[in-house]
Order: structure tokens, then sequence, then C-alpha cells
């Protein structure tokens, strides 16, 4: 397997090489990068690639964040049940 | 309501919830895995008195103390949004939603990915996932694995894995790319694991350690280090080779390795194939903060801890009125400082319900907190106290342009 066919974000089937040419092309913020391609933005929150495609917008994109968290967290943080989630599994 | 909510029962949770039982509040702790202890769990090794720092035994201790003390543990409960409402703290769980008015989050660390191709196969897995399925499910990950990454944690658990009867091909780096980058250089690896030179008996690293204090000698360090690597715990420590893939059908049946120049680029031509049945992945620690996030709570960039770190004090109070951090997720360090930090916050925490004559106590545990850092057998990054520092600077600057409610 080729580096740039790798796979970053598992949900969402992003690769090594659309992170990298979507942050070149577009001068991407991390969070440029995460709407752009839907990485992180899967099932799991992006408890996985979060840190890399923060990684890929610093080295190769826009991204100079150090006084915030530069891809923001929102709740549910763990995969939640609808049923639990509405209050209907109690 | 006199109460606390702890999220997470590792080292600094559970010392945290011991301190506050101790001064009489009303403490539960919840935590999404089935067993109290945290990653204090996976620990197993033996200290430079001779005596072995078994985690299981460690963990155990400190679950029955709180246990005695009347605290109340949730396991098996992940917590998925915490939320302030009016003066007092509401925690979501898939089971109960709780309400506490002080709320310490010990969430501890998560691993950090490095993906090389090949790393989605069935048989690549994190270096923790591998020390808890040996050290703690005593389940063999496999027959021979191979560790890319070369750090602290991954030398560590590498002893651990032999222990437990596991072959080791060897520990290399990952091939160099925009997101290993420094994690692919050897010198940069070679400075960083100058610091666990004491835990290891070779006589090249030991020798290294003293001799390699400057730059032009480490240079030389890594120019003449041999092609054949060096040996640790009697596993070969490849500081000039990289892992460039992973490959097999179904699952892991091997990786290609690769020489590389002292700057980390790939030799042509010299790949060779090695077989092996797992392998782990080391990328090194960064502290769990996601629900401290949630809160509002300023964030700082803190490399020598490990990343984005909760804005914190000395006493682990947060600008976040009633909201406290200890553990990893201020920091990455060892099991007993983390465990020194939860003392801290349990004080404070007290101080805070109006329990009265804490200071002197506080102040002991604050010194004990950075006489524990300054003891230290591990150390995940060497200049830690400057990170340290550096928080508690923020901390100063933000109490200029803020109010923050104390106690
Ligand atoms: C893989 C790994 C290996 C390590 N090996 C060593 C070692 O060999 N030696 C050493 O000194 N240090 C080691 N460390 C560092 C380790 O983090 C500290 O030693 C220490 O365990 C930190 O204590 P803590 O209490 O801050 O967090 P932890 O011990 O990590 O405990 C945090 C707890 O919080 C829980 N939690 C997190 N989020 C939630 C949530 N949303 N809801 C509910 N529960 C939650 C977790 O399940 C966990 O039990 C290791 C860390 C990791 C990640």
């Amino acid at each position: 397997m080729r580096e740039s066919e790798m796979i970053i974000c598992r949900c969402e089937e992003v690769t090594y090489q659309e992170l990298l040419d979507t942050a070149i092309t577009y001068s991407c913020s991390a969070r440029e990068l995460k709407l752009r391609t839907r990485a992180g933005m899967g099932y799991c929150g992006g408890r996985t690639c979060r840190s890399i495609v923060d990684q890929v917008a610093k080295q190769v994109g826009s991204e100079q964040s150090k006084k915030n968290i530069s891809l923001k967290y929102q709740a549910p943080i763990r995969p939640v049940n609808f049923v639990d989630l509405g209050g209907e599994g109690k | 309501m006199n109460n606390v909510i702890i999220i997470g029962s590792g080292p600094a949770g559970l010392t945290a919830a011991i301190t506050c039982a101790q001064k009489g509040l009303e403490v539960s702790v919840i935590d999404e895995y089935m067993k109290p202890g945290g990653r204090l769990l996976g620990q197993l090794y033996e200290q430079p008195d001779g005596s072995w720092w078994n985690g299981i035994n460690e963990s155990k201790k400190l679950f029955q103390q709180a246990v005695n003390l009347g605290v109340q543990f949730y396991l098996e409960t992940p917590v998925f949004n915490i939320e302030k409402k009016d003066s007092l703290w509401v925690v979501y769980t898939d089971k109960e939603t709780f309400q506490t008015t002080n709320l310490l989050l010990a969430t501890g660390a998560a691993e950090a990915p490095v993906p090389i191709p090949g790393w989605t196969l069935p048989g690549v897995m994190s270096i923790g996932a591998a020390q808890i399925m040996t050290n703690v499910h005593r389940v063999k990950p496999g027959n021979r694995g191979l560790i890319i990454g070369i750090n602290v944690l991954s030398s560590a658990i590498a002893m651990e894995l032999k222990l437990a009867g596991v072959d080791i091909a060897c520990l290399a780096l990952p091939k160099n790319n925009q997101i290993t980058h420094e994690s692919a250089h050897p010198k940069k690896v070679l400075d960083s694991l100058l610091h666990v030179a004491h835990m290891a008996p070779s006589t090249f690293v030991k020798l290294g350690s003293k001799l390699m204090k400057n730059n032009f000698m480490k240079e030389l360090g890594v120019t003449f280090y041999p092609r054949n690597g060096v040996k640790m715990w009697d596993i070969p420590i490849q500081l000039k080779k990289a892992v460039i893939e992973i490959y097999g059908e179904q699952e892991v049946e091997g990786v290609t390795i690769a020489s590389i120049s002292s700057k980390g680029e790939v030799i042509e031509g010299s790949e060779e194939n090695i077989a092996v049945d797992f392998v782990c992945i080391a990328g090194g620690l960064y502290p769990l903060a996601e629900l401290a996030a949630l809160t509002g709570c300023p964030f700082h960039y803190i490399e020598e801890l490990g990343g984005y770190v909760p804005l914190h004090n000395e006493q682990m109070m947060t600008p976040v009125e009633g909201l406290f951090v200890a553990g990893n997720i201020t920091g990455i360090e060892g099991a007993k400082v983390a465990a020194a930090q939860g003392k801290i916050a349990g004080l404070s925490i007290a101080k805070r319900s109006g329990k009265h004559q804490l200071d002197e106590d506080l102040k002991d545990a604050v010194q004990q907190g950075a006489d524990t850092r300054k003891n230290a057998y591990i150390q995940f990054h060497p200049e830690v106290d400057s990170g340290r520092r550096r928080i508690q600077e923020e901390w100063e600057e933000y109490l200029v342009n803020n109010t923050v409610q104390f106690f």
C-alpha cells in the first residue's frame, strides 16, 4: 500500500493524500480541514484521527492556535444510544 | 449539599477520593472502565531500589481504602457530557444523571496515533492496548511483535511484554512524513531516549547518556549508531531503521523496514521484510481533556506537558467555579505524581466545601507534589518542570484580567 492511500479517518474513510491536498489547496485551519474532508466527523467523534488532522493543519495548512483547542469538542464525547440521549432508556 | 463527583478512577481520582472522604465529604467516583485503577493497572516494573511496582496491587490498595471510607463507585459508566446549571454541575452518563457542587476531572491521558501504511489491518494496536491485554487481561497480543515508536512508554512496555514471554522483533521509528516528523528523526528520538538511559542495562546507552550531553556528541552518536541497533533487555532498539509499511492479506503478517539517514530519510534499496503477527504503535501520550473543553475552561498548548491542558493553578483549581483537575489531564507524568496531585485536589475541594484549617495541609501537599516530581523514576518529558512553570505563569496572567472565585 502506498502512503498516499493510507486511511487517516476510519469512520469517514479519508486518506492521507486527501488531507494533504485539501490543507495545501485551501491553506486550512484544523477546523476547516475537518469540515472540508469530514475527517473526525464520523461515529467515533474523531477519537483516533483528531491529533493527525491537527498536525496536518499545523504542518502544511494555516493552523497556529496555542491558546485555544484548535478542534472544538462537542457533547456527546462518547457514543450514546438515542434512547439514553432522549431519556427513554431509564 | 457537601459533595464531590470525581470522573476517573486512576491514581489521581482514587487519591482525591480518599482525601475528600477523610475530610468528611460525600464522594462518588465515575469511570467508564470495568475496573478501578486507570492506567495504573497496566504498570509493572522494577524500581531503582530493586522493589517491583505492581500497578494491580497499588490499584487494589487505593480502591479498598476508598471503599472503606464510604466512597461510592460507578464503574462501566462513561460520562458523555457535563454542564453547569445554576451553581450545580450536571454529569450525564448513559445510566444516570448526577448533580454535584464540586467536580474533579481526573480523566488521565490518551495515546497519540501514528499513521503507517497498513495500520488499519487487524493485529495493529496501540502500545497501551498491548499493555492492558498482557498485564491486566493476561492475554498475549500475539507471539511475535514489532513496536513502532521509540519513547519512554514503548521501552517500558517492551520490557513488560518480554516478561510475559512475548517475542519482540525490535523497536523501530515510524517513516518520516508530515505527521510523524519529530518521532521519525533519529537525533530527536535519541535526545529523549537519553532520559530513559537509567532504566537500561546496556553499557552503550549508559555511556551514551553521559557522553552525549552536547549536540555535537549526539550527532556523532546517531552517525555511528550501530546498524544492528542497541539492545535493551535483549530487544534491539533500531534508531536508524524505520517501518515503511505493515503488510498482510486479512491481518498483520509482517512489516517492511528500511535503513534511514541520521535525518530520517529512507535509504533506497535497504528495505527488508520482518515476519510478525502483531504490531504496536507508540505515538506518545496527550492529556485527555475533552470534558474540561466542554465547560469553556481556557486551555493552553504546552509541549512539555503533552499538548493542550486546561488552565489550572498549583491547588488544582481551574478558573471555572467548582471545577478541579488532577493527574495526567494537567500534563503527562508518572502515576506517583498523579496521586500527589489527587491529594492536592482533594484538599482544595474540602477547603471549598468549608472545611477549616487546611491551609497548612494544602501547602505541604503542594510541596510533596513537587518533591515527587523531582524524584520521579519515569519522566515523559525532560522539561516537565518548565511546562509546570508555564501553566502557573499563564494562570497568573489570567488573574490580571479576570476574576476567579476562590474558596
Ligand atoms: C497506555 C499508557 C501506559 C502508561 N504506562 C505508564 C507506566 O508504565 N508508568 C507510569 O508511571 N505511567 C504510565 N502511564 C502514565 C499514566 O497516565 C499515569 O501513570 C497515571 O495512570 C495517570 O493517572 P490519572 O489518574 O491521571 O489517569 P488514569 O490512570 O489514566 O485514569 C483515568 C481514568 O479516567 C477514566 N475516564 C476517562 N474519561 C472518562 C469519561 N469520559 N467517563 C468516564 N471515565 C473516564 C478512564 O477510564 C481511566 O480509568 C501510562 C499511560 C498510558 C495512557
